[in-house]
């Protein structure tokens, strides 16, 4: 069985935040809601000061907390390893927002969907349409764009990336691309402590 | 390190201390009204004190589905909360919760028109609603300390603070409702549990100094900021410190009492927020090699 996951290599990501415009476009996502973000940090001082860029995503999590809490059984690992959210059955509880330790959790609350891209209210034909798969009030995140994988196509923000920094693929498989990264260049999950076994991981 | 030297990054695209916000004030609401209405529903079912029964089923009953559904996003669908007992607690606190009410109802009925009914049966929905009740004055402790994403959540004392909170909230209010007397006899008991409750508070305060980056800042959050005053003044000061030196100095005395449950009342409210306000996400910060001291 597959366990689809994702590689970040910190070296190649350029902050430019290709994916999270690429990731906003695929999933009609509203004003203020992000499924990935591409972070920043600063250290050290003059000369020797550097920045360092760290996209995060849901890390779909095998043993995932978010999915553990819910009450409602919304929260579900597919076939593939994907942790997904059934609208139809989420009640917009919070709950699995307070238990993911990596805050990637978005509620989709109904002001999300009146502002309009622009922030004047207008809503574009693109947005109406986009927005038609989305209950207001549910709790939802990234889902590797289930869709494009069903399709054996990679995620958007992966396609998008103009530095290769997203590598996306099969775990389970030794010869993927991002088994062999990981394998290669000691890819290391994000906060290992949180006991949520990842299957997002970064190399440097 | 203080909190001055912390970085909060809200919603920035820097790494760096989020606030929980998800849960928010109707959520605390919501859970201050769960465990007064089902503390002092247990306290009365063991006194047969009818007033502080149909209180306690009355804030749990109402208070809480109320804030609940306030903060639910999709409110129409709140049935299915009740899903998963098998792995979460929200599921197993609702159907605690509707335990309570339904033989907490049952027992109430029993014990005003039941006259010739068997004091077995009495016993038997007493002691159904009684766990049920002691259900919901732990489960929203259990539901927040299964959270390893909120690192002052994530330990044993939140389910004890709820329920000693819980406890100690319903019985200063069902003293308040008893006769002069009768609350008085009950003083010691209320002072036991102020007692354990500032033991808590000293546990909770040691567990998150000496506990991981994110538990060690809410401490800070909670002892170094705006959120100081309301901390130390309310829930240690009034609603711990001062009911325990009233009860202990003037057990018999009414205006004593009533300060006393007023006080609880208001430190517990105080740390039910707080307690949300408090709680942070840790950066994500482990994962990059590059930064100093990795
Ligand atoms: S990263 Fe968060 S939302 Fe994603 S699977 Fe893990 S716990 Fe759930
Ligand atoms: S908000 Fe929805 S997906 Fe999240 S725990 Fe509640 S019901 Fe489950």
């Amino acid at each position: 069985m597959a366990r689809m996951g994702m590689v970040f290599d910190l070296k190649t990501c350029i902050g430019c935040n290709a994916c999270v415009v690429a990731c906003k476009q695929e999933n009609s996502l509203p004003d203020g809601v992000f499924f990935t973000k591409t972070l920043s940090e600063e250290y050290g001082v003059f000369p020797l000061a550097n920045r360092v860029y760290i996209p995060t995503i849901c890390n779909h999590c095998d043993d995932a907390p978010c999915e553990k809490v819910c009450p409602s059984g919304a929260t579900y690992t597919r076939h593939d390893g994907i942790v997904m959210v059934d609208d139809a059955k989420c009640i917009g509880c919070s709950s699995c927002a307070v238990a993911c330790p990596y805050d990637q959790r978005t509620t989709m609350d109904a002001d999300n969907f009146l502002k309009g891209l622009f922030g004047t209210g207008e809503i574009t034909p693109f947005e109406k349409e986009g927005y038609a798969r989305y209950t207001p009030g549910t709790v939802t995140k990234c889902d590797f764009c289930s869709q494009r994988v069903d399709a054996n196509l990679d995620p958007a923000c992966v396609v998008t990336c103009p530095t290769n920094a997203r590598i996306f693929g099969d775990l389970d498989d030794p010869h993927s691309a991002p088994s062999k990264m990981i394998r290669e260049r000691n890819g290391r999950p994000p906060m290992p402590e949180k006991n949520t076994r990842p299957k997002v991981y970064y190399v440097n | 390190m203080a909190i001055a030297d912390r970085v909060f990054s809200g919603d920035t695209l820097r790494v760096g201390y989020r606030f929980q916000r998800h849960w928010d004030n109707s959520m605390a609401y919501a859970f201050y009204c769960c465990e007064v209405g089902a503390g002092l529903f247990f306290v009365s079912l063991l006194l047969d004190n009818l007033a502080g029964m149909v209180l306690g089923l009355l804030l749990v009953s109402t208070g809480k589905p109320y804030f609940h559904l306030t903060h639910m996003g999709v409110p129409m669908k709140s049935w299915r909360a009740m899903l998963r007992p098998d792995r979460s607690w929200i599921s197993r606190g609702l159907l605690g919760l509707m335990g309570m009410v339904g033989f907490g109802v049952l027992a109430l009925l029993v014990m005003v028109f039941g006259e010739g009914n068997s004091p077995t049966e009495l016993w038997g929905l007493k002691l159904l609603a009684g766990g049920c009740a002691l259900v919901c004055a732990t489960y929203q402790g259990f539901a927040m300390s299964h959270s390893s994403a909120i690192a002052i959540w994530n330990s044993a004392i939140m389910p004890l603070s709820s329920l000693l909170y819980a406890l100690s909230s319903g019985l200063a209010l069902a003293m308040l409702l008893l006769p002069a007397d009768t609350a008085a006899g009950l003083a010691p008991i209320l002072l036991l549990l102020l007692l354990g409750l500032a033991l808590v508070q000293l546990m909770f305060l040691h567990a998150g100094w000496h506990g991981g980056p994110g538990a060690r800042t809410s401490i800070e959050l909670l002892l170094q900021t705006f959120y100081a005053r309301w901390y130390l003044g309310v829930t240690v000061t009034a609603g711990i410190a001062l009911p325990a030196l009233l009860t202990w100095a003037a057990p018999t005395s009414i205006l004593a009492q009533l300060l006393s449950g007023i006080g609880v009342l208001a430190g517990f409210f105080a740390w039910r927020l707080l307690i949300f306000k408090i709680g942070v996400y840790e950066p994500i910060m482990t994962m990059n090699p590059f930064a100093p001291g990795r």
